[in-house]
C-alpha cells in the first residue's frame, strides 16, 4: 500500500503505562494516549499506542491491516527469541481463524451454556449465604474468587489446584505487556505450578461432561487441527478466569459507590447484565491487546510504519468522551453492551462473553435477593498487573 | 418511520417504529420486549436475538447475511429455519417498512 507523502508520523509520548503507580490508577496514561493524538508512539517500548474508541475498534477488527499473527502481546512471537507458540484461536487471522472459531462457537452455543445456569446459581447462593451474619466481607478473595474458581473450571471440566489460578493468571496478563520486573516476579511465583501445567489440559484429565471434553471430541471430528485441543482448553481457561473475577469485582465496587444504581437493580433485577457491561466499560479487565501493522499505512490521518506493534488501550477507548457522554459516570441504563470494546471487537471478540454475563447475572442476583444495601467497608486496592485491571481488596458491608 | 411487527412467543403482536439505520434488536430491547434478549448488544456473538421473517419477499429485501451471522445462526437455541435472521443484523431501511418477524423461542 502506498502512503500519501507528507503525512505526519505519530507523535512520541514519553510515558510508561506499566509503573506500579500508573497500573493502580491508569487514568493519566489513558488520557495522555487518547488525547495527545489519534496514534502515538511510546518511546520507551518502541510501539504505537491508540486509545480512541473508533480507532481501537478498527484496529481490533481489520485484520487486513492489523494482524494478530504477531501475537496479542507486546513481543512479536514470530521473531527470533520468541518464547512461545501462537494460540491457535487468538493469534491467527481469518480465514484460518474462521474454521476454528466456528467449531468453538458450536461447543459454546446458548443451548450448552443455559445448562450451567442452575449450577452457577447454586454456587452463587452458597457464597452469598456466607456473608449473612457478619455482613462484612473482603469480596475479592472471599466471595468472587471462590465463586468463579468453582463454577468456571467445573463447567470446563478441568481440575487444577485452586491456588494456581491467580498466580498463573497474573503471569499471563503480565506477559502480554513488557518483560519488566512485574513479569519476572510473576513467572517466578507461578513457577511451582508450571511443571504440571500442560497435564491439566490433557485429554485424560478432562472431566466427563465438561466443555473440555467436548473440545477434544470436536478435534476428533476434524473441527480443530490435530493436537490443538489442549491449547484451546488452556486458552479458554486463561481468558475466562481472571477477567471475570476482575469484572464482577469492578461491578460490586461501582454498585457500592452508586446506591442509586443498586436501587435500580433492586427494582428490576433483570438489569444485572447491564450492570456488568457498564462496569467493564468503565474498568475494562483486559486493558491492553496488541496487533501488528501489516504494512506502511495511513491511519487516523497519520503515517504508520509496517511491522510495528500497536497497543490497543481498551480501557482508554471505553472512557472516550467522543463515544460516551459523561464517560466516568456509572449508569446501567446506558446499555453499554455492544458499544464498549471491553470484550474486544471483530473476528476475535470474546467468545465466552455469554458465560461471563451468566456468571455476573446469577452472582449479582443472589446478592440482590438477600441484601438491601451494599457499602464500602474500607478502601479498595488494585492489583498491579501489566495488562489486567483487577481489584486486590474490596472490603464490603452488605446490609440485609 | 418504517414499522416492524413482532409476533411474540405467546402469539401476541407488537408493532414498533424503527428508525432507518437502527436494528430490529435495538428497537425491540429498547421497547422492553422479553422475547428478544440481545445479550451481546449486536456483536454477533450471542445468538439471542433470533427471529424468523414471515414473508419471503421481505427476507429478500433484508440486508445480506454475513458469513459470521450465517455461522451464529447454526447455533441458536431454537433450531434455524430457512428465513431465520439475527435481528441485530436487520438494520432498517424504508424498503423494509411492514416487515413481520416471528420471535424465536427459546433464545437462551
Amino acid at each position: 500500500m502506498t502512503v500519501e507523502a507528507g503525512l505526519a508520523s505519530p507523535p512520541e509520548l514519553d510515558i510508561d503505562p506499566f509503573t506500579r503507580e500508573n497500573l493502580r490508577d491508569p487514568e493519566a496514561v489513558q488520557t495522555a494516549i487518547r488525547e495527545t493524538a489519534p496514534v502515538v508512539r511510546l518511546t520507551k517500548y518502541d510501539m504505537y499506542a491508540i486509545g480512541r474508541h473508533d480507532l481501537v475498534q478498527t484496529a481490533l477488527s481489520d485484520y487486513t491491516r492489523f494482524t494478530s499473527t504477531g501475537g496479542i502481546g507486546m513481543s512479536d512471537i514470530r521473531k527470533p527469541g520468541a518464547w512461545r507458540t501462537p494460540s491457535p484461536i487468538a493469534e491467527v487471522d481469518p480465514p484460518g481463524h474462521s474454521a476454528v472459531r466456528r467449531t468453538l462457537q458450536r461447543v459454546l452455543s446458548p443451548v450448552i451454556i443455559r445448562q450451567w445456569r442452575d449450577d452457577f446459581m447454586a454456587e452463587a447462593e452458597k457464597q452469598a449465604n456466607t456473608i449473612i451474619g457478619s455482613g462484612t466481607v473482603e469480596a475479592v478473595r472471599d466471595l468472587v474468587e471462590p465463586f468463579i474458581l468453582k463454577v468456571f473450571p467445573d463447567a470446563l471440566g478441568v481440575d487444577m489446584p485452586r491456588e494456581a489460578f491467580p498466580l498463573i493468571g497474573e503471569m499471563n496478563f503480565n506477559q502480554i505487556g513488557p518483560n519488566n520486573d512485574l513479569t519476572k516476579a510473576s513467572i517466578e511465583a507461578a513457577g511451582p505450578h508450571l511443571k504440571n501445567y500442560e497435564q491439566y489440559f490433557s485429554r485424560e484429565s478432562m472431566i466427563a461432561g465438561g466443555l473440555g471434553e467436548k473440545i477434544y471430541q470436536a478435534e476428533d471430528e476434524g473441527g480443530f487441527p490435530t493436537g490443538t485441543a489442549g491449547v484451546q482448553v488452556r486458552s479458554f481457561l486463561r481468558a475466562g478466569v481472571d477477567t471475570t473475577i476482575a469484572g464482577i469485582g469492578h461491578m460490586l465496587l461501582r454498585l457500592a459507590q452508586n446506591p442509586d444504581q443498586w436501587a435500580k437493580l433492586k427494582a428490576d433485577p433483570s438489569k444485572a447484565k447491564a450492570a456488568f457491561d457498564e462496569a467493564i466499560r468503565m474498568d475494562s479487565p483486559s486493558q491492553l491487546i496488541h496487533r501488528t501493522t501489516v504494512s506502511d499505512m495511513e491511519f487516523g490521518g497519520l503515517a504508520l510504519k509496517g511491522d510495528v506493534k500497536v497497543g490497543c488501550f481498551i480501557g482508554a477507548a471505553n472512557l472516550d468522551p467522543r463515544k460516551f457522554s459523561n464517560p466516568t459516570a456509572y449508569d446501567i441504563d446506558r446499555n453499554s453492551a455492544g458499544t464498549h470494546v471491553a470484550l474486544g471487537a471483530g473476528p476475535h471478540i470474546c467468545i465466552g462473553q455469554n458465560i461471563a454475563r451468566l456468571e455476573a447475572e446469577v452472582f449479582l442476583g443472589a446478592l440482590l435477593k438477600r441484601f438491601s444495601r451494599i457499602e464500602l467497608d474500607g478502601d479498595p486496592e488494585y492489583k498491579t498487573i501489566n495488562t489486567l485491571r483487577s481489584l486486590d481488596r474490596l472490603p464490603l458491608r452488605l446490609v440485609s | 418511520m418504517p414499522k416492524v411487527t413482532l409476533i411474540n412467543p405467546d402469539d401476541t403482536r407488537t408493532e414498533l417504529e424503527v428508525a432507518v439505520g437502527d436494528s430490529v434488536m435495538r428497537a425491540a430491547t429498547a421497547a422492553g420486549l422479553d422475547g428478544i434478549v440481545g445479550d451481546c448488544g449486536g456483536g454477533l456473538s450471542c445468538s439471542t436475538c433470533h427471529v424468523v421473517i414471515v414473508d419471503d419477499a421481505y427476507f429478500a429485501k433484508a440486508p445480506e447475511i454475513s458469513p459470521t451471522e450465517d455461522q451464529m445462526l447454526d447455533f441458536t437455541a431454537m433450531d434455524r429455519e430457512p428465513n431465520s435472521r439475527l435481528s441485530c443484523q436487520l438494520v432498517m431501511t424504508d424498503e423494509m417498512d411492514g416487515l413481520v418477524v416471528r420471535v424465536a423461542d427459546p433464545q437462551l
